[in-house]
């Protein structure tokens, strides 16, 4: 009886294991070490090497079947971990040629938002995507929906995304007089995101890709502040925004060992904001109001030589101060203060992508109004290794 | 009346003589069925002739070539990567991938476990097969039996075709392989693994690569190995496809004398270089010159 139950067993672990074989889906691991160190007037620890704790990036990807693929990917952070996407596509099979992406992600709002942070060749992320999306980018759930447009000569694209709207509300966590609320309507309020996007083959070695973003929605609610000309009571309680951008990416690969990219983005920011605060009497913490105008960019130039090394210089600019509290008057809120950002960076790739050595500079300049406290430039020096284990996919152009 | 019949005969007429659209992922390969599929065949190539076909950047450009084709022919054995992306890119659900390395006969195929210690190693054996004539011949039927399945009507005219570049080919096998002669159980050394097919028909002797593993970059300690190799044996020839980067080759070229060929692999992967034909006399005629 044993020798049969033993057999039994070996033949069920057989039969259930090697279909299973076949279909494993593809897994690869991105780890990330970084040491840092701070330079300024103001910055605490100045001069002192800072080890981070090792960051890693666990994907899970594959199809489904033939019609959708499904991806995971995992990440540990600051000792915690977390689910930085996880989504399905269904790339094939519907009509019109539409593919949908429904789960949580990048957002396809602008070229760099949607390339996960190990693939870019710089270090520091642009000042503009911690302003406007928070210091993980635009990374939300909901639904895209993306349509080859009929363009024989070039490639183009529409996407069409609504999300929950997580990304935009994170630089403000609460009312300043009112901590209450947030996140608790997101759902109700959804978002809205557009992207058109045309790529132009300019030569055998030189493309250009071109989008066009758009997102309208949402970014807070409460009680407690009113438009102007309305009464309490009727007020429309929403606080709205409008982000539009536009963004580019040049690159021109004259062999497999050289390649110039030159890259750029920008965000027009419009929305209600918080105005001065104006006491009532009864009831009190009413907050006006306003509409403001802010924007923020970046242009880089990343040139990579004999295949293994890259040298390049990034220059960003952006309403709001890089490391504020965020709040309803600061980070994307905030059109009277500015930060300026210089870095350059110097990459070593001994083995393709599988390991990468980047040692990178960042300069930031910070312009501040009359009426608050000045702060001082600070520049950060930054030295990383990011290792890359397994099949993980290249990202497109 | 004459309206509505023309429109038919119009609409006849073009589902009759529609033309087969192929994309092929070399330009070998493209060469191969434009050679089978002559005017009924609209085809377009991916990676140009002086271009590295492990790696190719994922272009939008190339989802635009495979959103209407038929037919993608690659090369297969885990060469070309990337194609999974630009065909899920291209959103075409119709299109049939045909994989000509089915009936190769595969080389160095692995038998133990792989894991990047090893290089970029082809799990399913060594996929650069089109280097070897008579694996071409293969390839061939592969690529009429493709052809057919997917226009049974011109079935004639493709095998016509067929047998016509075969006959061809045929013959000059016959005088790559005279003139290789020279060059037979001659020790040679190669930049990258690519050669095996190719020395295996023409019965070269590969002993060693500048390469330490497939893909990965010479490194100076290797280099110092493949001086101590060539020294020893002699070599006179270091033979490199046009697209990799010659300086490694260069430097052992100073210490030891030898001659770096730098030959294509591809169709227009050098000037002058139009067909197969062209590609193989040059790499043919020059290793014989200077082995």
């Amino acid at each position: 009886m044993k020798f049969w139950l033993t057999i039994f067993s070996i033949l069920f672990f057989y039969i259930q294991v090697k279909p299973q074989s076949n279909v494993n889906p593809n897994i690869s691991l991105i780890g990330t070490f970084n040491t840092q160190t701070f330079l300024g007037k103001d910055v605490i620890d100045k001069g002192k090497l800072i080890f981070n704790s090792p960051e890693l990036e666990l994907f899970i990807d594959d199809y489904l079947n033939p019609y959708a693929r499904g991806t995971v990917d995992i990440s540990f952070e600051d000792g915690i971990f977390g689910v930085e996407e996880l989504y399905v596509s269904i790339v094939r099979g519907l009509p019109l040629d539409i593919q949908i992406k429904a789960g949580k992600y990048l957002v396809g709002f602008g070229k760099l938002n949607q390339v996960h942070a190990h693939a870019w060749p710089f270090i520091n992320r642009p000042l503009f995507h911690q302003i406007y999306f928070g210091s993980e980018g635009f990374n939300d759930i909901g639904f895209n929906f993306s349509f080859i447009l009929p363009t024989e000569s070039f490639y183009s694209s529409l996407d069409l995304g609504i999300f929950k709207g997580d990304a935009i509300s994170k630089t403000e966590v609460a009312d300043p007089d009112n901590s209450d609320m947030v996140n608790n309507w997101r759902g109700t309020n959804p978002i809205f995101v557009g992207r058109l996007v045309s790529f132009f083959t300019l030569s055998d070695y030189a493309n250009i890709e071109v989008g066009l973003n758009a997102s309208y929605g949402v970014h807070a609610k409460s009680e407690n502040y009113i438009k102007p000309g309305f009464e309490l009571g009727l007020a429309d309680n929403t606080l709205n925004y409008f982000y539009g951008g536009l963004d580019f990416k040049y690159k021109y690969r004259p062999n497999q060992y050289t390649a110039l990219t030159i890259q750029g983005g920008g965000l027009l920011n419009h929305r209600d904001a918080l105005g001065i605060y104006t006491s009532t009497g009864f009831p009190p913490n009413i907050l006006n109001q306003n509409s403001i105008n802010t924007f923020g960019g970046y242009l880089y130039l990343d040139y990579a030589f004999k295949k293994q090394f890259s040298v390049g210089v990034k220059y960003d600019y952006t309403d709001g101060i890089i490391g504020d509290n965020p709040s309803f008057y600061s980070l994307s809120n905030d059109n009277q203060n500015h930060t300026q950002g210089i870095s350059g960076w110097f990459g070593f790739y001994p083995v393709e992508h599988t390991l990468i050595f980047r040692l990178g500079v960042q300069h930031l300049s910070f312009t501040t109004k009359l009426g608050r406290i000045k702060k001082e430039s600070e520049t950060s020096i930054t030295l990383k290794m990011i290792f890359s284990l397994g099949p993980h996919k290249a990202h497109p152009f | 009346m004459k309206k509505i019949l023309t429109i038919i005969l119009v609409l006849l007429s073009s589902l009759t003589f529609a033309k087969i659209n192929v994309v092929t992922t070399t330009t070998i390969i493209y060469d191969l069925v434009k050679n089978i599929g002559k005017d009924e065949v609209n085809i377009v190539y991916l990676c140009r002739g002086n271009q590295d076909p492990h790696f190719l950047e994922v272009l939008p450009s190339y989802m635009l070539k495979l959103r209407k084709a038929d037919l993608v022919f690659k090369v297969g054995l885990g060469l070309e990567k990337w194609l999974p992306q630009l065909i899920d890119g291209s959103r075409n659900t119709d299109i049939k991938e045909i994989d000509l390395s089915k009936e190769i006969q595969k080389l160095e195929v692995p038998t133990k476990r792989l894991n990047a210690s090893y290089g970029d190693i082809h799990p399913y054996g060594n996929p650069h097969y089109y280097l070897a004539p008579n694996q071409v011949k293969i390839m061939l039927t592969e690529i009429l039996d493709a052809l057919i399945s997917e226009d049974p009507d011109k079935a004639d005219y493709f095998t016509k075709n067929y047998e016509k570049y075969v006959k061809k080919l045929d013959s000059k096998i016959i005088d790559w392989k005279n003139k290789m002669k020279t060059a037979e159980s001659k020790p040679v050394v190669f930049f990258h693994a690519s050669w095996i097919y190719f020395s295996t028909e023409f019965n070269l002797n590969i002993k060693g690569y500048v390469e330490p593993k497939p893909g990965i970059p010479p490194s100076p300690s290797h280099n110092a190995k493949t001086i101590r190799l060539v020294k020893k044996l002699g070599i006179k020839l270091i033979v490199m496809e046009n697209y990799y980067d010659d300086s490694a080759p260069n430097q052992i070229a100073e210490i030891t004398g030898v001659k770096v060929l730098k030959v294509p692999v591809g169709i227009w992967g050098m000037e002058g270089i139009n067909s197969y034909f062209d590609m193989m006399d040059y790499i043919v005629n020059n290793i014989t010159a200077n082995i």
